[in-house]
């Protein structure tokens, strides 16, 4: 009965969320009242959706065939974690984890509400509510998870052997945090436009949401970067695939709306374009849902495709992203747009900031839909490629890169330019001589190598600038100095973390592009091979019985450079279900590098291997890591979280200095 | 009779349960709204203005902090002066009208009914769940094979004349690989029913697999019983083409592969090979489609690596030419077609499946020669 009652709570959560969006939209000036009974809902949407989504887990954990989602995707010998992140390893369950993610943050809007207006409200939890009513009746309409099967049969499909590992219990859950957070910045968008209400003070509700939301994608993406990374069995780390991209543009233009909305919340300017960013966020947010949902693409994200879901998920996302710019295009002339600033001032670098990310979102979305369409209209088949992605983005991030530093150096309004280039003088010539000085040590000539250093370690240190300008390192004593590093706020901090992270990872890129090296090779047992001063001797090769599959497992022992010896144990997987095979490359770290080794095909007397040495390729997560830690410190700055800026308390702060 | 009690309990108490949380979600609702009727405008003024004083605070700290000088700050207080008046002077939202009973309870009443409805046309109440540790009766279907076939056998021992029990342990002899049992089991069907042309074949096929590609006189008589009987019959005459091809007797296999394509419908899967099988009986047994490949094969050849080598083409082109040169025993062509290849595709991540099949052939790898 669990599943039926599931099934019941997911069709309430519907119920309640399409009667919220119509109260919430249609009667939002009717104050308090109405917000009480709204958040309420949010809160009982969320609580169901729980409820369905416990359910349909829980039938996947006892092995409950009658459950047909269970019985395609699911196994009774499956290890029980992927028996758990199965529910989302497929179209119907994803769904409903995208909902379930959808409600927990409306549930959360309404929990951190106190502060705000009641028509603000109103509207915010009508349009959550509509976005649950759309993907809730979607799923329930076109993709139910809970259809039953009755007999129900003996043994379940199995899961693809490929999302059978720990990426899958935590890739998709980030990742949709990030893309569904943008929707309580859309919800916001709208509020706006109908209530006429953007502000600061509308800046400052929204740019905790956006924070988390970004926090989230960003994790998300790193996690699904590295996942590709270890289990495709290629070592390539980014491949402009149309579903990468799709998460990448949101986070590209949720990388603006973060920035648009700092100046909004300072200086009340950019007010059209940040709301306008809002829900250009979130509609990319769709438009990856639908690419990857539609079954347009195939790859290992599609699942199982159906042309009809397709054009339904088109059509919503044609009434909802339609309805917000035909909204937005006759709410917008009405709305008064504030805050006067010089070119050269904090404003205008983060107006540059937003107009290469915008540009990048535009190239990556061409890039992405041009193959789509052309395919579509003409039924020609063409490809594009990583050289179009590298090259073009490539093209908008190095200016985007060379001006980063200055921006926090700027002040608000008009800020004097030379003065900051004189400030980050000498973290200039650092780079410089570092870049060179690398660059000389690996005989790189004139050429990108160089360039894409200057840049990573420009980017690193100038995100330090601040801090030692803030601190007055070395021109007043050191205690002194550290004692005004701790004082700091908090946001600075963030500022000059994230933009230290994102060094980090541009370094990564840079070192694992250019030096990369591979050997492709067949080897013996008993026989050695050797690249990049890393010695790899295959001693064995043996065959081993996982919980659901049988291993080809060769027994490598490698030796560092340094002497250190590690065992690398990399695996071809055969899965009993299915039949299906896998890879799976053994990886060993050395510091920041990684030595990446793939057990190949075999051959009649002999086996493939692959051997990649990946220098400093860690850096590439580690920075993403280092933004997302940004975030979440500037999340926990006391003068942005949600509820009440504490005034006073920062007033004492300032006196004390 | 108690298990259709049990039918029926299962949904009421189903629909019970649905009701009661239909209930509370509605009661839960209703009384967030209550103890909230006052419209509270105060807070939002409040809100606002405090908005004012922190931004009029973050002004200060800038001219405290260096950041602005004293004119500059007088200029942004000036600013947010000129924002507190627009803010002041803009017309309140129209009165708002209070939140009315009327319309949450039809709210709430519409959600109900709603959900309810929605359920019932999309729910199956009836079902119950079906997890795996409580269906012990699976366990009784999950036999295997082997097993199924020892209880056949034990019954048969008791009552060989069981027509239906040797009828269904033939087949499962053959798919276990036992074909002298098989064909044991098809004789003594053959003595307790009827002959006819499909168990004839069925026989020979049982016999001939015994032999292994012997023969076998027995299934060869059999064989010919069973076309004298059923002119239309195709499978036993496939089956004396393929034994006649065997023995190399072109002039029989010639007529048996003839009248089973006369026999067919056009798209039958055996069909390629009954012609390919005729062509070649017809030829006394040469087979000359190898020939043929191979010339189609170096056509195709030369035209793509024309191409390939002038405007360069995908990994899976070159795959292919390396592959037909390979297939042609043309070493060099496809070392070099190999060579090109790497440089078009210098990452090895791009050329999985081609590096195999150069490796797999002994080419050399550029990697080796550094």
């Amino acid at each position: 009965m669990s599943i039926e009652l599931g099934h019941f709570a997911l069709v309430l959560a519907f119920a309640i969320a399409v009667v919220s969006a119509m109260g919430g939209l249609l009667l939002w000036r009717r104050g308090e009242r109405l917000a009480a009974v709204l958040g309420q809902a949010a809160i009982l949407q969320f609580v169901l959706v729980s409820v369905a989504f416990l359910a349909v887990v829980h039938a996947f954990v006892v092995s409950d065939f009658s459950l047909a989602l269970a019985a395609n995707h699911s196994h009774s010998l499956k290890p029980l974690i992927f028996k758990i992140s199965g529910v989302w390893g497929n179209h119907e369950g994803s769904m409903l984890l995208w909902v379930l993610i959808l409600v927990l943050f409306g549930a959360l809007a309404a929990a951190f509400r106190r502060s705000l207006p009641s028509d603000l409200t109103n509207l915010v939890l009508g349009t959550q509510s509509l976005l649950t009513a759309a993907f809730a009746g979607f799923t329930l309409f076109t993709s139910n998870p809970f259809a039953r099967l009755s007999p129900a049969p003996l043994e379940g499909g199995d899961l693809n052997p490929v999302l059978q590992d720990v990426g899958l219990a935590i890739h998709p859950p980030l990742l949709y945090a990030g893309y569904v957070g943008f929707s309580i910045c859309f919800s916001f968008a709208i509020a706006a436009l109908i209530s006429g209400r953007i502000d600061q003070a509308w800046a400052r509700w929204v740019r905790p949401w956006t924070m988390l939301s970004w926090v989230f994608l960003t994790l998300g993406i790193a996690m699904g970067s590295y996942w590709a990374y270890y289990e495709l069995g290629w070592g390539g780390w980014w491949f402009w695939d149309p579903v990468e991209n799709a998460s990448f543009m949101p986070w590209l233009a949720g990388t603006a709306l973060l920035h648009s909305a700092l100046v909004m919340e300072k200086r009340n300017a950019l007010k059209i374009w940040t709301i306008f960013l809002a829900i250009i966020t979130f509609s990319l947010s769709l438009l990856g849902t639908f690419l990857v949902r539609s079954g347009i693409l195939t790859s290992v994200h599609t699942f199982a495709s159906d042309p009809t879901r397709g054009l339904v998920i088109l059509a919503m996302l044609a009434v909802l992203i339609g309805g917000a710019f035909l909204l937005f295009a006759i709410r917008s002339p009405a709305l008064r747009q504030g805050g006067l600033f010089a070119p050269i001032s904090r404003e205008g670098a983060l107006i540059l900031n937003n107009l290469f990310l915008a540009t990048a979102v535009g190239a990556v979305l061409v890039g992405t839909l041009y193959p789509l369409l052309l395919d579509a209209l003409t039924g020609t088949t063409i490809s594009v490629g990583a050289p179009f992605f590298n090259f073009t983005f490539g093209a908008l991030m190095a200016p985007l890169l060379l001006v980063l530093p200055f921006g926090p150096l700027l002040a608000w309004k008009r800020a004097d330019l030379v003065a900051a280039g004189q400030r980050l003088m000498g973290f200039a010539a650092l780079a410089v001589f570092l870049a060179i000085l690398i660059s000389a040590l690996a005989g790189n000539s004139i050429s990108l190598v160089p360039i894409g250093l200057l840049l990573g370690f420009w980017v690193t240190f100038g995100a330090i600038a601040e801090l030692i300008e803030r601190s007055r390192l070395g021109r007043i004593p050191l205690a002194e100095s550290l004692r005004r590093l701790a004082g700091l706020p908090r946001s600075i901090w963030s500022t000059a973390i994230g933009h230290m992270g994102l060094g980090l990872t541009v370094l990564g890129i840079v070192s694992v592009s250019a030096w990369e090296t591979e050997l492709v090779t067949t080897l013996n047992p008993g026989e050695t091979a050797e690249l990049s001063g890393y010695e790899i001797a295959f001693d064995s090769f043996e065959q081993l019985e996982g919980a659901n599959y049988l291993a080809d497992t060769g027994v490598f022992t490698v030796t560092g450079p340094n002497g250190g010896t590690a065992v690398l144990m990399p695996e071809r997987r055969t899965y009993v279900a299915s039949g299906t095979p896998t890879t799976e490359a053994a990886i060993q770290s050395y510091g920041l590098s990684q030595l990446y080794l793939q057990l190949g095909e075999p051959l009649e007397d002999t086996h493939v291997i692959r051997v990649w040495h990946k220098p400093y390729i860690l850096l590439i997560w580690i920075g993403a890591l280092v933004m997302s830690g940004a975030g979440i410190l500037s999340l926990s700055d006391r003068r942005v979280r949600f509820g009440v800026p504490q005034a006073a308390r920062k007033a004492k702060l300032e006196a004390s200095r | 009779m108690p298990r259709l009690a049990d039918k029926r309990l299962g949904p009421m108490i189903f629909w019970s349960i649905a009701i009661a949380v239909t209930a509370i979600a509605c009661a839960a609702l209703f009384y967030a709204a209550a103890g909230r009727t006052v419209n509270a405008t105060t807070g939002e003024m409040a809100d606002q203005n405090r908005h004012f004083r922190l931004a009029l605070d973050a002004i200060e700290a800038d001219e405290r902090s260096g950041k602005l000088d004293a004119s500059q700050a007088l200029a942004a207080k000036g600013e947010l002066a000129r924002e507190i008046l627009r803010d002041k002077a803009a017309p309140d939202p129209a009165p708002a009208r209070s939140f009315g009973q009327l319309q949450l309870l039809s709210g709430l009443a519409i959600t109900a009914a709603l959900s309810l409805a929605l359920y019932a046309f999309l729910g199956r109440p009836d079902l119950p769940a079906q997890p795996l540790a409580d269906r012990p009766e699976l366990v009784a279907q999950s036999l295997d094979l082997d097993d199924a076939v020892a209880r056949i056998e034990a019954r048969l021992i008791e009552a060989p004349d069981d027509l239906r029990g040797w009828q269904v342990i033939a087949p499962a002899y053959l798919e276990m690989g036992r074909f002298a049992d098989a064909a044991e089991a098809y004789r003594r069907v053959m003595a307790l029913s009827a002959p006819s042309a499909d168990l004839r074949t069925d026989l020979a096929e049982a016999l001939l697999l015994d032999a292994n590609g012997a023969g076998s006189d027995e299934a060869m008589d059999q064989l010919e019983q069973a076309v004298a009987a059923d002119a239309g019959h195709v499978r036993s005459r496939l089956y004396l083409a393929a034994e006649f091809m065997r023995l190399g007797r072109y002039d029989q296999a010639q007529t048996y592969w003839q009248q089973a394509i006369n026999l067919a419908q056009g798209n039958e899967s055996w069909l390629p090979a009954a012609r390919q099988g005729l062509a070649v009986a017809a030829n006394d047994g040469v087979d000359t489609t190898a020939a043929d490949q191979a010339e189609m094969i170096q056509g195709m050849v030369g035209g793509l690596a024309d191409r390939l080598y002038a405007e360069g083409g995908s990994v899976e082109e070159w795959s292919q030419l390396v592959r037909s040169y390979l297939v042609l025993n043309d070493r060099d062509n496809a070392q070099r077609a190999y060579d090109a290849a790497v440089i078009a595709y210098p990452a090895a991540f791009d050329r999985g499946e081609l590096d195999t099949l150069a490796l797999d052939a002994g080419l050399t790898l550029n990697g080796d020669d550094q």
